[in-house]
C-alpha cells in the first residue's frame, strides 16, 4: 500500500491509495462517514476520467478542527476494530 | 469497538454455507463478499512444462484446462507467488483425471478427482511437470476460491391481517431467507419460494431487516467456507492495519 | 529438422539440396514430428 497526499490543508486531505479498489475503500469511506469529525468523505477510482489512473484518490473534509490525517488512522483502526469483532463472531458460530 | 456482530448459520455443507451476520453496514458486507471473489488467494497451475503429449490436443488447451482444476490450499504454509510441483503421467487407452495428480505437498490436491483432463487412445500419452502458484482472484479467475458468493437482505414477514375474501389468491414469491414473527429463519426453498404456502389466506408484510444481512458462499474445494470467510475478513482487516501504520507515523 | 514419411512411416531428416521426398520410398508427402525437447506453457 502506497500512499502519495495530493492536497493537505487543516481541515482538507485528498490522497491517492496505491493498489486498493472498491473493496477496501468503500468500507473505510463507510467508516469515515459515520465519524463525528468527518463532514464529508469520498472516493474516486477514475478521478475526471484521468486516461490511465486508477488508483483510488480519497478525500477527506473534517470539521471541528480535526486532523484529517488523525481522522483517517481512527477510521483505519475501527475498520480492522470491526474485522477482528467480525472474525471473532464467525468463528464463535462455526 | 463499536461493531457488535451475530453470526447464525442457517445451512451447512462440505463446499457451501447460508449464514445470517447481523450488524453489518452495506459497505462492509460488500467488502467481504468482494474479498472472498477476489483476495482470497488459491493454489493454481500456472506454469506446465510438457514431456510428451501425443494426445489430440495443443498443449496450450490441456494447459488451460489443467489451470481451472481447484488445488486444496494449506494457506498458512504459503505466500503469495510461492509454488507447488505437480505432475502427471498418463498412457493411453484411459483418460486422465485431475485424480492422477501427483503434488510435491501432501496438503495440496486436487479437490476434486473426477475431473476428466484428457481421453488418450492407444499409443497417446501425457506426461508434464508443472509450476500450481499461489495468487488471488484478481490476477486470474482460476485463483478464485470463492465460486459463489454473493448475500440478500434478511426479510421479516408479518401477518397484518386476512386476505380479503373475493381477492384472488396470486403467489407471492420470495427468495432468501425470511425471519417470522417469532424469530424463526426459515430458508425460502421451505415453502417453494412462495408466501402464499407458508400463510395460506393471510394477508401479509414483507420489509428488509437493517443490517442483517445473508450471506450464501460456496467455494471451487480449495478452502473451507470457514477459511473462505476468515480471510476475507482478514485481508481488510490486514490493509486497514497498513493504512493505519501508514499514516500515524 | 525431423520427419515422418506418410506412406513407409520411417523417419526422414531433410536437407537443403534434396527436395521433399522421402529417400527410401519416394513418397513427395512427409509430416513434421513434434521436437523432443520439453515445451514450458504458460496457463494465462
Amino acid at each position: 500500500m502506497e500512499l502519495r497526499v495530493i492536497d493537505k490543508t487543516d481541515d482538507e486531505l485528498r490522497l491517492e491509495i496505491a493498489g486498493e479498489d472498491h473493496t477496501f475503500m468503500n468500507v473505510l469511506k463507510g467508516v469515515l462517514l459515520e465519524l463525528e469529525a468527518v463532514s464529508a468523505a469520498t472516493y474516486d477510482v477514475n478521478p475526471e476520467q484521468s486516461g490511465g489512473q486508477t488508483d483510488p484518490v480519497l478525500s477527506i473534509k473534517t470539521a471541528g478542527g480535526a486532523d484529517p490525517l488523525d481522522v483517517l488512522a481512527d477510521a483505519a483502526d475501527r475498520v480492522e476494530g470491526q474485522t477482528d469483532a467480525f472474525r471473532d463472531a464467525f468463528a464463535a458460530a462455526a | 469497538m463499536s461493531a457488535e456482530f451475530d453470526v447464525e448459520f442457517i445451512e451447512r455443507d462440505d463446499r457451501s454455507a447460508r449464514f445470517l451476520v447481523r450488524g453489518l453496514t452495506p459497505a462492509f458486507a460488500n467488502g467481504i463478499r468482494r474479498a472472498m471473489i477476489a483476495d482470497v488467494p488459491t493454489l493454481s497451475i500456472d506454469t506446465v512444462r510438457f514431456i510428451e503429449n501425443s494426445s489430440v490436443m495443443f498443449d496450450e488447451m490441456i494447459a488451460l484446462r489443467l489451470g481451472l482444476i481447484p488445488l486444496t490450499t494449506p494457506l498458512a504454509d504459503y505466500e503469495i507467488g510461492e509454488t507447488v510441483t505437480v505432475a502427471l503421467d498418463v498412457e493411453g487407452p484411459a483418460t486422465a483425471y485431475s485424480g492422477d495428480l501427483t503434488t510435491s505437498d501432501g496438503l495440496v490436491e486436487p479437490a476434486d478427482k473426477n475431473i476428466p483432463i484428457i481421453k488418450l487412445n492407444q499409443g497417446q500419452r501425457l506426461e508434464f511437470e508443472a509450476d500450481a502458484v499461489l495468487d488471488r482472484g484478481k490476477e486470474h479467475a482460476k485463483h478464485q476460491g470463492g465460486v459463489s458468493v454473493g448475500y440478500r437482505h434478511l426479510q421479516r414477514v408479518e401477518v397484518i391481517g386476512d386476505r380479503g375474501e373475493f381477492d384472488e389468491e396470486e403467489p407471492h414469491i420470495l427468495r432468501g431467507v425470511i425471519e417470522t414473527e417469532d424469530g424463526e429463519l426459515v430458508a425460502t426453498d421451505e415453502f417453494d419460494n412462495d408466501l402464499t404456502n407458508r400463510y395460506p389466506g393471510k394477508e401479509v408484510s414483507v420489509t428488509d431487516v437493517p443490517g442483517a444481512f445473508v450471506f450464501h458462499v460456496e467455494t471451487d474445494g480449495s478452502l473451507s467456507v470457514e477459511e473462505l470467510v476468515d480471510r476475507a475478513a482478514e485481508s481488510i482487516g490486514d490493509r486497514a492495519a497498513e493504512l493505519k501504520d501508514a499514516v500515524s507515523v | 529438422m525431423s520427419y515422418k514419411c506418410s506412406r513407409c512411416k520411417r523417419d526422414v531428416e531433410l536437407d537443403e539440396y534434396g527436395g521433399v521426398r522421402c529417400p527410401y520410398c519416394g513418397h513427395r508427402v512427409l509430416l513434421k514430428e513434434r521436437a523432443r525437447d520439453i515445451k514450458e506453457v504458460d496457463v494465462k
